[in-house]
């Protein structure tokens, strides 16, 4: 995470002119992040907060006072005395141009929103820039990777317009570096090692690629294969299930049925990350072969069988007891789940500890 | 022998400074390609993740994927080039039984048509009649014109150690070790009024200043030697004729700065020179002018020489540094600038080759010497690339402030028999055409700039009245697209569009036409992270202005 350092300089606070206003700001703050703190709405496609600045869409240009061409915002730090404009006609001239620019390289300029966390990003701008004009048609870019039939991740780089966002997310936020931009100008291409599958790549399907992606060039499969579920979407901030990380995410649902899983940008152990089973993994919710009632098995015929909560609690407890009697309270070992939540891991160890007199307590997220 | 092995390889580079394309290049010229485990060794032996390895090399022309691909001929396609016949060359070696393929510019306009094969550039017209040679001299200096780089590059034995320091070479890095502070040296500099030749003109004094000033270390001096602009071929003369001229520019600049190693950063396409920079490096070294106790005195500089691979951008001193540090040779953004964060983030002079060249005659002659060369206010020289439709192209030393029609009627000979010049770029083909009165414009930069152009680098390409400027422009405008690294949104899509709009498609009236082209210039120009991006739209932009008639038939007739 970037720290901004502190707001003054030998008391004096650090201060900029932005749209004749005077405003401070923080040593090693960009316009962008100054800008952005005082409502300006800067359009960008390049940008994503949590990687570094990356100068490519051009769509934050401002004019700065002294500066011959209009600089990026995002890479601009803030000086103090700079005088800045965010929005003059010859800006949103520019920015409306360069929108039409980049709708006239890609296949579709809508995509159903299911396709990830930032899909629609360059449809609000085109919408905002009234920019489906239709101009400097020619040439699409990008070669769509139909072959990679993985089923998590949607390659459609004919609607890719090489922010590189989903390189640098891999790299930056994953660590994983398993795709890079291959070819130069008009011909980037979004590509794993050699151009082939995620899956024979250092890809750990974590999704962030899908999530950073403001086209839809890149889709959740999961949560496409329900877009024709019935419905509007809501959304419910929880915490993913399965380690003990606490992942936020934004669950999607329709209905009664989950349909896809948001990261959340502003989860405090996360920021935006998750893991292929946090992101992917949630159609066991729904899944015909989960256990819906508790089972116990028969002493006669060695099956399991469909039982009352309370007759199995009253099974398990026999047995857990005839274990200590047999064979002292030592021969109980508990290992509680990392998909439990602390207030059950907590009762976990009550019980084996004060339950059965033993420490013989672990949780299978340590090993 | 037997070739080395990949581990042999590796261990060779991996713990020299800037590996990356030293290593790259050795596999290239063992295997004839790079191939997927010359990759992974490489990626294993660099500590480079292996997607991030082979995007990066997908970027360079010149590096081959294909088995056998560095023995394919590649032919230069240029503006100058494709004038003189890339495509009967291409036919011809077609029928001589090879698979060429095109290449962009490798700075031979002045000995159209090049071919580089394997690991050497021949040039001529057809497949039996390719030949090698060493860089064509530049023509004699006029009686009257007083030369700095060029003074003594027509004498004999000039290249070799003993021929350059009979001329006095190396006596201005001798003066200046023996009897001055490295600050007295930037003093000299300043006052010369040196900047940037490379095309950018930033004060050369300011620069080293900026570096010597700049805390952190070590620091160094980067050459850069990617002469990448079409139709400039004037740094090769210069490293091929007087190596020693710019090793010793580049001493004085490490001497200046406190910088302790250096680098060249030599274009592909010139492996001749790499041959003579190898051998002039060894030999000073040897006489004790490079490496520690430099001169008998504590000052220690270490070069090497580092090859590119074919991209254009590389010339952008950014993508240079990123270039050599083995990583995906996009620009930097700026602020901050090499002079404090340049190689490894440290602080790093990168001038030109013809700017380093010229420092040495300055400390010999002096400033005022320097100052005095160029006509009215302008201060010292600038070398000049002529090409294409010329009675004699060549590399031609002019005074800053000498009037355009002075070089081409008068030092050049003029049009061919029976022709007028039509057009003339400007800066290689980044300060777009010059055309009818604007042809009456002084090389400087402040004349040049006041016509929508800029002097550049330095390379003027020739068009006379047989040619066609719509695909002049649109060969012109090929190139950019090509080289454009895809970095930012108006250069990638905007030089595309472009190229469409030239060959015939886009909008069927002049006024949409003319509207959308327009717009794409602009936002070109206003917006685009760097130079490349922001100065191809001059070559559509002096199109509209001077051709406007030409351009309604090309859109009106498709």
């Amino acid at each position: 995470m970037k720290q901004n350092g502190s707001p003054s300089t030998n008391g004096t606070a650090l201060t900029l002119t932005l749209d004749g206003e005077k405003v401070t700001f923080s040593s090693g703050e960009t316009l962008y992040e100054v800008a952005e703190r005082h409502g300006r709405e800067i359009p960008t496609l390049c940008y994503d907060p949590r990687l570094e600045p990356f100068g490519g869409c051009r769509l934050c240009v401002v004019e700065l006072e002294g500066a011959r061409n209009p600089v990026a915002s995002c890479t601009m730090e803030a000086q103090p005395g700079m005088r800045v404009r965010t929005r003059t006609a010859a800006l949103e001239v520019q920015r409306r141009i360069l929108m039409e620019m980049v709708a006239s390289e890609n296949r579709d300029t809508d995509v159903d929103p299911m396709h990830g966390y930032a899909s629609q990003e360059m449809a609000d701008l085109l919408d905002r820039y009234d920019a489906r004009t239709g101009r400097f048609q020619g040439a699409l870019s990008g070669t769509s990777r139909p072959d990679d039939d993985n089923p998590f991740i949607k390659r459609d780089y004919e609607n890719c317009i090489s922010c590189y966002r989903c390189v640098r997310v891999c790299a930056e936020q994953e660590g994983d570096y398993a795709i890079s931009v291959m070819n130069r100008g008009f011909h980037t291409q979004i590509t794993t090692e050699f151009g082939g599958l995620l899956k024979d790549s250092a890809c750990t399907f974590c999704g962030q690629c899908i999530q950073t992606c403001p086209t839809g060039a890149l889709g959740d499969l999961k949560a496409l294969a329900n877009r024709d579920v019935p419905g509007e979407t809501e959304t419910t901030r929880t915490i993913c299930p399965y380690c003990g990380v606490g992942c936020s995410v934004d669950v999607m649902t329709r209905g009664e049925k989950i349909v896809g899983i948001l990261p959340a940008m502003d989860g405090p152990a996360n920021e935006g990350s998750l893991c292929v089973k946090g992101q992917f993994a949630f159609d066991f919710v729904h899944h015909p072969d989960r256990l819906a009632t508790p089972f116990v098995r028969d002493d006669e015929t060695g099956e399991l069988r469909p039982a009352s909560w309370d007759e199995a609690l009253d099974f398990a407890a026999g047995k857990l007891n005839k274990v200590v009697k047999d064979h002292g309270r030592r021969a109980v070992y508990g290992i509680a789940s990392g998909r439990a939540p602390h207030e059950a891991a907590y009762m976990m160890q009550r019980f084996i500890r004060a339950g059965f007199g033993t420490n013989h307590i672990d949780n299978c997220s340590r090993a | 022998m037997s070739d080395p092995t990949n581990a042999e390889l590796v261990a060779r580079w991996k713990d020299e400074p800037a590996p990356l394309l030293p290593l790259l290049h050795d596999f290239h010229e063992r295997d004839g390609h790079l191939s997927e485990e010359a990759l992974r060794a490489v990626s294993k032996g660099l500590r480079i993740p292996i997607a991030d390895l082979f995007g990066t090399v997908t970027f360079y022309h010149h590096f081959s994927r294909d088995a056998g691909g560095l023995n394919r001929p590649r032919v230069c396609n240029g503006p100058v080039c494709s004038m003189r016949g890339t495509e009967i060359l291409i036919a011809s070696l077609r029928a001589a039984g090879h698979d060429p393929h095109v290449m962009p510019c490798p700075g031979r306009c002045d000995q159209p048509v090049p071919v580089i094969h394997g690991g050497t550039v021949l040039t001529g017209r057809t497949a039996s009649t390719l030949v090698s040679g060493p860089s064509p001299l530049p023509p004699p200096a006029p009686a009257g014109v007083e030369e700095c780089v060029f003074a003594g590059i027509r004498n004999p034995g000039r290249a070799a150690l003993a021929g350059y320091r009979s001329d006095g070479g190396y006596e201005g890095l001798t003066r200046a070790v023996a009897t001055m502070s490295p600050g007295e040296v930037i003093d000299v500099i300043d006052a010369s009024g040196l900047a940037g030749r490379g095309g950018a003109g930033f004060p050369t004094g300011r620069k080293w200043r900026a570096v010597a000033d700049a805390p952190g270390g070590p620091k160094t001096i980067v050459c850069n030697a990617d002469e990448g602009e079409p139709g400039c071929f004037k740094d090769r003369v210069l490293m091929d004729h007087d190596p020693h001229g710019t090793i010793e520019g580049m001493a004085l600049a490490a001497y200046a700065t406190g910088a302790v190693r250096g680098f060249i950063y030599l274009r592909y396409e010139y492996p001749e020179t790499f041959d003579i920079l190898e051998g002039a490096i060894a030999e000073a070294e040897a006489a004790g002018l490079l490496g520690d106790g430099i001169l008998g005195t504590d000052f220690a500089f270490d070069l090497m020489v580092r090859r590119g691979a074919g991209a254009y951008i590389c010339g952008e001193e950014t993508s240079l540094l990123n270039s050599l540090e083995g990583t995906h040779p996009f620009p930097r953004n700026r602020p901050p600038f090499p002079v404090t964060h340049g190689y490894e983030n440290l602080p790093t002079v990168v001038n030109n080759v013809e700017t380093l060249a010229s420092a040495p005659p300055i400390m010999v002659h002096g400033a005022d010497w320097y100052r005095g060369l160029g006509l009215g206010d302008h201060s010292g020289t600038k070398v000049i690339s002529l090409s294409g439709d010329i009675a004699r192209p060549g590399n031609y030393e002019v005074p800053i402030g000498l009037p355009l029609p002075d070089l081409l009627h008068v030092l050049a000979g003029g049009p061919l028999p029976g022709r007028t010049i039509q057009a003339v770029t400007m800066a290689g083909l980044s300060g777009g055409f010059l055309a009818g009165a604007d042809l009456d414009v002084s090389l400087d930069e402040p004349s040049i700039r006041s016509k929508g152009s800029f002097l550049g680098a330095g390379g003027i390409m020739v068009f006379d009245d047989s040619r066609d400027m719509i695909r002049v422009t649109r060969e012109s405008m090929e190139f950019f697209a090509e080289e454009s690294c895809g970095k930012c949104f108006p250069c990638r899509i905007g030089t595309q569009r472009l190229v469409e709009r030239l060959e015939g498609d886009g909008p069927r009236s002049v006024e949409a036409w003319v509207d959308e082209v327009t717009d794409l210039n602009e936002v070109m120009k206003k917006t685009s992270a760097c130079g490349l991006g922001q100065a191809a739209p001059l070559l559509t932009e002096s199109l509209i202005r001077y051709f406007p008639d030409r351009v309604r038939r090309h859109v009106e007739k498709g």
